[in-house]
């Protein structure tokens, strides 16, 4: 039998962050402007406007890079918060539509609209563009195809063939069976996993275009790339099987933060693991988890970055534990006044919170007494009121 | 050297002794086994310089002599053999050890008896005598409860007490307390009291075999050592250093609910909720439920959940003396505790669901298990 052949559709809205700020400031409206950070704290753009794109700005450019490009550049701090707010605001509004939505990022979802036969998708999505835009002031970008991977790919080859300056506002669809002829032409990087490694290899076998790599026995891209080689080989076809996955498992919890200047005083940071490593723990309990795995993450100032984790005996929620555990990681790995410029801690392995009781553990229950009192007073009295003394 | 031994003398002979060889030691004759002629008779001795393994076999030893065999080429060798007799004869000179059975002729590069680490001549003046099938169970009846976790020496190792014809044995891992007594049949002159590693304890009841006999133990002063003798083996080991924890004040002194179970319904019931237990955080649930009137029987429903297995449930009949309650246990600890104990029925004892429950076969005082139930959140 064959499949009945499925709808999806892909949106990403167009600059989110300056988009939003725009609906807040409309003085900004057609000029260059970048969300990030200072470039004197190595503040990199977050977004920039598509006017500041004309110059060569780019996302995840360091801002003082970016400054450099456009001297008049306005720096506009991001509001993290905010875009959250309108993001789920967006979000609520295609959940409206169906219930098979998966976000994949503040700004990007996808929706399978295989089930609303009598509707014609590109209607769909005309209504979806107009409303967002009339009602939250935002512009986006919509892919339509059979797949996730196709759906995603119209999206950027619709806002790629916008003019200039303005946001694209890109509606492209893609019929069901013209997957490949639409890909063929389409340069190799703009599949799915293939990173400048894989885009050199195979220029390397003359395949620029997606075309080429399906034109190409698979058998032979299964030898040079394993089982990548079939994927590829798939995807350079168009196809892709995977479903809309509507929620995801919370699978660990974590924090992590960014120093505004690399910070290689002991003291500092552990007193950041500790904080982090109590924002955790507070998460933790309060979605009722414990978890067996501790996790820190540091970024050293050149960048590279290294994660350790360790297993503990028995599921933890309790800030005290997940701190020794993260202290004791970072030791590993850290030599004292070693300069750090991002430190994580994460826990995973998560499950209920379930504790086996020691023999000897008046000392640890305690402790965890103690925990649920703290808790009580943050919950009331807000963070600043009462932290456990550092010793 | 030249000896002559029964193929299956030498097989049993180096799989009792090799449990103590250590494979990847830094020290090149560790991973061998000394083989050398002592007074009418073969002995092989293996130390991993922790635990130490010495057996002797009967042999006809036509020239005297000593080397070190690696283990496994000459285990695997000797497995190999016919059941008939084995010619060993060493060329001293180039240490290569000629191993002849049936047709079979080899040459195993050994290392000097030389190099190998001296092991104690035991005085067995004053040992403790227990008989080995007592021995064993005691053994049996503790090590599971003792710590796998490096991080804590103390309780990888036994606490063996030894006070006038008393000798007790604990062991925990700072969740579950297994303790077990015994009665000597001579009341020993001093007390004893030594943390055996729990391993060497598994290692002696493996080799002490099923027999009549009886096992000697002594602690030489001031060796920190611990040796075994039973029939034609020797084990000794070295005594973990430290203080074991008062385990005598963790044993609750009374209870609010008792429930006497059959030992055999209970530890099915425990294997099936375990299949499921397995997949999450281990818990079984155990519902104890007093009768609700004369007529009606009182049971005790356990239960476990799996978010991927599914779950189980299972209703096992009881007596129960006070109050109902909702406790939960690992049920791993809860399996192992009802497999080491020994009579039909067992009696569980608690005062609440975080309270430690006690475990005792009915009918013996000899032996009682504590177990801390696992607090749900």
């Amino acid at each position: 039998m064959r499949k009945m052949p499925r709808t999806i559709l892909h949106l990403d809205l167009d600059a989110f962050f300056c988009s939003v700020e725009e609906t807040r400031n409309p003085d900004l409206r057609g000029k260059p402007f970048a969300v990030g950070g200072k470039p004197d704290e190595r503040g990199v753009v977050a977004s920039c406007s598509y006017a500041a794109r004309q110059f060569g700005v780019r996302s995840a450019m360091p801002m003082s890079r970016a400054v450099r490009l456009v001297p008049h550049l306005i720096i506009v701090p991001s509001r993290h918060r905010l875009y959250g707010e309108v993001s789920e605001q967006v979000m609520e509004r295609l959940r409206n539509l169906t219930p098979l939505v998966e976000q994949i990022s503040i700004d990007e979802a996808f929706l399978d609209l295989s089930d609303l036969r009598d509707k014609d998708p590109r209607q769909i999505a005309l209504d979806l563009q107009a409303g967002i835009r009339d009602e939250l002031g935002l512009p986006c970008s919509v892919g339509i195809a059979s797949n996730k991977l196709m759906a995603k790919i119209a999206t950027e080859v619709g806002k790629k063939g916008a003019k200039k300056g303005a946001p694209p506002f890109g509606l492209t669809l893609v019929p069901a069976g013209q997957e490949a002829a639409f890909l063929a032409p389409l340069p190799a990087n703009m599949l799915w996993g293939v990173g400048p490694k894989t885009e050199a290899k195979l220029a390397e076998l003359g395949l620029h275009t997606i075309g080429d790599i399906a034109a190409w026995p698979e058998a032979d891209l299964v030898r040079r790339f394993g089982e990548n080689g079939r994927e590829l080989a798939a995807h350079a076809r168009g196809q892709d099987e995977r479903p809309i996955v509507t929620e995801h498992e919370t699978k660990s919890i974590s924090q992590e933060t960014t120093f505004t200047r690399d910070v290689s005083d002991d003291k500092t940071l552990e007193r950041t693991l500790r904080e982090l490593a109590a924002e955790v723990g507070r998460s933790l309990r309060r979605n009722d988890l414990a978890g067996k795995t501790v996790k820190i993450k540091i970024r050293w100032p050149d960048f590279t970055t290294l994660t350790r984790q360790t297993t503990l005996p028995q599921p933890t929620d309790n800030d005290e534990e997940i701190v020794k555990t993260a202290l004791k990681l970072l030791h590993t790995v850290r030599k004292p006044r070693q300069a750090v410029r991002l430190i994580g801690v994460g826990v995973s392995g998560l499950g209920a919170p379930v504790r086996q009781l020691g023999l000897w553990d008046g000392g640890s229950e305690k402790s965890r007494k103690l925990q649920e009192v703290v808790d009580q007073l943050q919950e009331k009295y807000g963070k600043g009121v009462i932290h456990r003394g550092e010793s | 050297m030249k000896v002559i031994v029964l193929q299956e003398n030498l097989a049993r002979g180096l799989s009792i002794v090799s449990r103590a060889v250590s494979p990847r030691s830094t020290l090149p004759v560790l991973s061998n086994i000394l083989i050398a002629s002592d007074e009418g008779r073969l002995r092989l001795s293996a130390t991993n310089l922790e635990l130490g393994i010495t057996c002797w076999i009967p042999a006809r030893i036509e020239q005297e002599g000593s080397t070190t065999v690696p283990s496994r080429t000459l285990s695997d060798l000797i497995n190999t053999l016919p059941a008939d007799q084995v010619q060993l004869i060493l060329d001293t000179q180039t240490q290569s050890l000629h191993v002849q059975g049936g047709t079979s002729n080899n040459d195993i590069k050994c290392i000097d008896a030389q190099e190998f680490p001296p092991l104690p001549v035991p005085d067995m003046d004053g040992a403790v005598q227990v008989n080995v099938a007592d021995f064993k169970e005691m053994i049996q009846q503790v090590t599971f409860a003792a710590s796998t976790d490096e991080a804590r020496p103390v309780l990888m190792g036994v606490l063996v007490t030894v006070e006038k014809d008393q000798i007790t044995m604990a062991a925990a891992d700072g969740f579950r307390l297994a303790v077990r007594k015994a009665t000597l049949s001579n009341a020993m002159p001093s007390p004893i009291s030594a943390i055996i590693p729990a391993r060497a304890l598994n290692e002696l009841a493996r080799v002490a075999g099923d027999g009549e006999e009886s096992i000697y133990m002594v602690m030489p002063k001031g060796r920190g050592q611990v040796l075994f003798r039973v029939k034609d083996v020797e084990v000794v080991s070295q005594l973990i250093d430290g203080t074991f924890p008062d385990y005598h004040q963790i044993i609750p002194r009374n209870y609010k609910s008792r429930t006497l179970v059959s030992t055999n319904a209970m530890l099915k019931a425990c294997k099936q909720a375990e299949i499921f237990a397995r997949e999450g955080s281990n818990v079984a649930r155990l519902d104890i439920k007093p009768a609700q009137s004369d007529m009606q029987p009182s049971e005790v429903e356990i239960s476990a959940t799996s978010e991927e297995t599914g779950r189980n449930e299972t209703i096992v009949e009881a007596t129960v003396d006070g109050g109902g309650m909702l406790i939960a246990f690992n049920v791993k600890f809860l399996r192992e505790a009802l497999e080491a104990v020994k009579t039909p029925n067992v009696a569980m004892e608690t005062s609440g669901p975080n309270a430690p429950g006690v475990i005792r076969p009915v009918g013996n005082d000899d032996y009682i298990q504590v177990i801390m139930p696992m607090h749900l959140g």
